[in-house]
């Protein structure tokens, strides 16, 4: 709490309550008026409720929504309610009888001392009166009573109402979801599908060079033979292991160029300690494995033409399984 | 010089509001003239029961003189005739009905004023509104002065009440809202009156440890003093304390008074019920401020009291007559709301600069214009003033209309006159009565 400036020899009372005040006002924060308040609601309600996202005419349902429409209602409840009798003190000597009942009351007036030798009638005129007042406020409380009991009918006309528009935002809500998750399918199987036909190629260029090397260990002579089983086939598999888990990376994360060049140049990535070989060599295979599963139920070669129709912008820098990726061409060429 | 103090009730274990006040001051005034006092044989504010033997009694080496009260009140047939003349259009004859309803109906202690009305130069009547003032002033107008003692409550807006504004020869206001009060609604501007207030009973060097150290109460402490009760704002009091108290629990409400509705089960809220004046001035001296959250108060003596230990008050800045004089003296705060409430208690209690130049204020305050010396010299001078002022023409006192001026029912609902007089507090000017005793006085 802020503590006054106050001199000890001085106290101005006026002006240490204007400041309590001004603090509390600023505790409060902004008075907003009625109206801005609505229009703040009405803004927030817009941006929740985009109607180019959920449906064209929600917001102008919720606009158009009365919620005082009013409800049919069943007649005998509704009859008029009487009015209320007017008792006072000089109701009693009151005559409706025009200027001859002006006088009639005047002698009831003159008469009244009379009256009172038989009995006090003040108690009864008060009574009455109050009783005339209690049935005016209780006539007052049982109209009030029905304009709230119209007004909570109302309300909850208005809630259903709005109940339905609610199961549409629900409803659209629901389809979205499902929408999302059918498109979330589709992409696991694709990823699965590229998995299998990277597998595939991969065996398919292992057999070709395993080919290749037997034919030149052929030409080469049975010396050249001896070390090449050993030596050929543990190169492949060091590259293998390297490029693995860069192409599993490629459908989510990997850009045109980190794909051509075969590194990550991601700033997450480029912080990271490297991968020591056996890591490497772990995930590979589990890679491997995985794929080897899936291409046991699928035919790689032949993707589905409803697969390759779901690809994303972001799987499309997938290569080409029927073409060798840039850097194992290049491998190759070496 | 004699003079007569004439109030409802006397005594000297009453602590009511206007008989307290009346009390001191015809004991202090008894140092300087003769002073006899006439009042009704009741102790019981409601019901007026005779408990005192008439007759004359000495009270405080001051002469008490009390008659008989001829019917008690009933309360019920009181209840119906106050709703009638509050709240509905009303004859002169219905005021006239309410006030004998009310009571203390005393009809020999007016005959006594009217049969001597020769040996006192001045009769002093106290609070406007029971049958003895109201019948008394008629019974000795030339020589009656008026200490109102009024609040903002429907009967200030009956019409019999009026007359006795304007018939008096003097009037002794309490607070400078009163007395704008009562000439809105009398319009007697042109009868001489001042503000005067009363002093106080202070005890002499009270002993905060000690109620410390009886009480067990530590850390700060808010003290309220008087009747526990609704109509006192108590209810408001303990709602806004309990709703305080959360957020700082070390603040201890002690409650002193004897309770009309029930107190909140609080640890932090103490009654101590009726205690002793030694008692009342070690609690309030031991308290850290004064709590008055009353919304009509003629005077609160408490408040004065508070200021004479040097003590801050918080008031309820819906009394005109507290907040004006919070302002005033420059010694206490006021609160409308929970939020003001919460801050200036805040304030009080957090800052002790703050909370020590209120208290030092109060002091000055009440040192300068409710000290006895001050007091008793503002009475002295309006019986003096009034003694050189009998040259002047005796003021009328308008009679009564006939029978059936009376009782035709054309005056207003009084609560609807009540609520057109001007409100607030009367702020303090360069020109104010502060420094000037008389105020309308020619």
């Amino acid at each position: 709490m802020a503590e006054f400036n106050i001199q000890s020899d001085s106290v101005d009372v006026t002006k240490i309550m204007g400041e309590i005040r001004q603090r509390i006002r600023e505790k409060r924060g902004t008075d907003y008026t009625e109206q801005q308040i609505h229009e703040l609601a009405n803004v927030k309600l817009e941006q929740f409720l985009d109607p180019r996202q959920v449906r064209s005419d929600l917001v102008e349902h919720y606009r158009n929504l009365d919620p005082l429409d009013p409800i049919p209602d069943s007649g005998p409840g509704t009859d008029p309610i009487p009015e209320a009798v007017k008792f006072d003190e000089e109701t009693i000597y009151v005559s409706s009888r025009g200027l001859m009942g002006t006088l009639i009351r005047l002698i009831r007036r003159l008469l009244n001392p009379i009256l009172r030798l038989f009995f006090n009638p003040d108690p009864i005129i008060f009574a009455m009166s109050r009783q005339a007042e209690i049935n005016i406020k209780t006539l007052e409380l049982l109209r009030r009573q029905t304009e709230q009991m119209e007004q909570i009918g109302k309300k909850f006309a208005a809630r259903e109402a709005l109940d339905t528009l609610n199961y549409e935002v629900l409803n659209n809500l629901v389809v979205e979801m499902t929408r999302l998750a059918v498109d979330m399918k589709n992409h696991k199987m694709q990823v699965e599908s590229v998995a299998g036909r990277l597998d595939f190629d991969e065996r398919r260029a292992k057999a070709l060079e395993t080919v290749v090397q037997n034919r030149s260990a052929a030409q080469d002579g049975p010396s050249n033979t001896a070390e090449t089983p050993g030596t050929a086939p543990a190169s492949n598999r060091s590259r293998r292991r390297r490029r693995r888990p860069r192409r599993r990376a490629v459908p989510s994360t990997q850009t045109p160029e980190t794909t051509a060049s075969g590194r990550s140049a991601s700033p997450q990535n480029a912080g990271k300690k490297p991968e020591t070989a056996d890591s490497q060599s772990l995930r590979a295979q589990a890679i491997t494995d995985s794929a080897k599963a899936a291409s046991t139920s699928r035919e790689p070669t032949e993707p589905r033409a409803a697969e390759s129709s779901l690809v994303t912008p972001s799987s499309q820098n997938v290569v080409d399984p029927g073409v060798a990726p840039p850097e194992a061409r290049d491998t190759d060429d070496q | 010089m004699k003079l007569a103090v004439v109030v409802q009730r006397y005594g000297a274990d009453l602590n009511g509001g206007a008989e307290l006040h009346a009390r001191y001051i015809a004991e202090r005034l008894a140092k300087h003239v003769e002073v006899e006092v006439l009042t009704t044989c009741a102790e019981d504010y409601i019901s007026w029961h005779n408990q005192f033997e008439p007759g004359v009694e000495q009270i405080n080496g001051v002469p008490v003189r009390r008659f008989p009260v001829s019917r008690e009140r009933n309360v019920e047939d009181f209840g119906r005739r106050s709703i009638q003349i509050f709240e509905h259009k009303h004859s002169l004859a219905a005021e006239l009905a309410w006030l004998r309803s009310e009571g203390p109906t005393s009809p020999k202690l007016i005959n006594h004023l009217r049969r001597h009305n020769q040996t006192y130069d001045y009769c002093l009547f106290f609070s406007y509104r029971y049958y003895h003032s109201y019948h008394g002033i008629r019974a000795t107008s030339p020589k009656a002065i008026l200490v109102p003692t009024a609040e903002r409550d429907p009967a200030l807006g009956l019409r019999i009440f009026r007359d006795s504004f304007r018939s008096v020869r003097a009037l002794m206001y309490n607070s400078p809202e009163e007395q704008t009060l009562i000439q809105a609604v009398s319009d007697n501007g042109d009868v001489p009156c001042v503000v005067v207030g009363v002093g106080s009973e202070i005890k002499a060097n009270p002993e905060p440890e000690r109620f410390r150290q009886t009480s067990g109460i530590k850390g700060p402490v808010m003290i309220y003093i008087g009747r526990i009760d609704k109509n006192k704002g108590c209810g408001e009091l303990f709602d806004y304390f309990q709703r305080y108290s959360r957020l700082s629990p070390n603040l201890t409400l002690v409650l002193i008074g004897k309770t009309v509705i029930p107190i909140p089960d609080h640890p932090k809220i103490r009654h101590l019920g009726f205690v002793t004046d030694q008692q009342k001035f070690d609690a309030l001296a031991a308290s850290d401020l004064l709590v008055m959250p009353s919304y009509y108060e003629s005077l609160s003596m408490v408040t004065l009291e508070a200021w004479a230990l040097g003590r801050p008050v918080l008031a309820n800045g819906r009394c005109d007559v507290l907040c004006g004089q919070s302002i005033r003296s420059n010694a206490g705060l006021y609160y409308e709301n929970y939020e003001e409430f919460a801050e200036t208690l805040q304030a009080i209690l957090l800052n002790r600069t703050l909370q020590k130049t209120l208290g030092q204020n109060g002091q000055a305050y009440f040192g300068k214009h409710y000290s006895w010396p001050v007091i008793e010299r503002k009475y002295l001078d309006v019986l003096d003033l009034l003694d050189r002022e009998t040259t002047g023409p005796p003021r009328k006192l308008q009679p009564l209309p006939g029978w059936f001026g009376r009782h035709r029912a054309d005056l207003p609902p009084s609560r609807s006159v009540v609520e057109g007089l001007p409100s607030g507090p009367v702020l303090p000017s360069p020109t104010s009565a502060s420094s000037q005793p008389w105020v309308g006085f020619s």
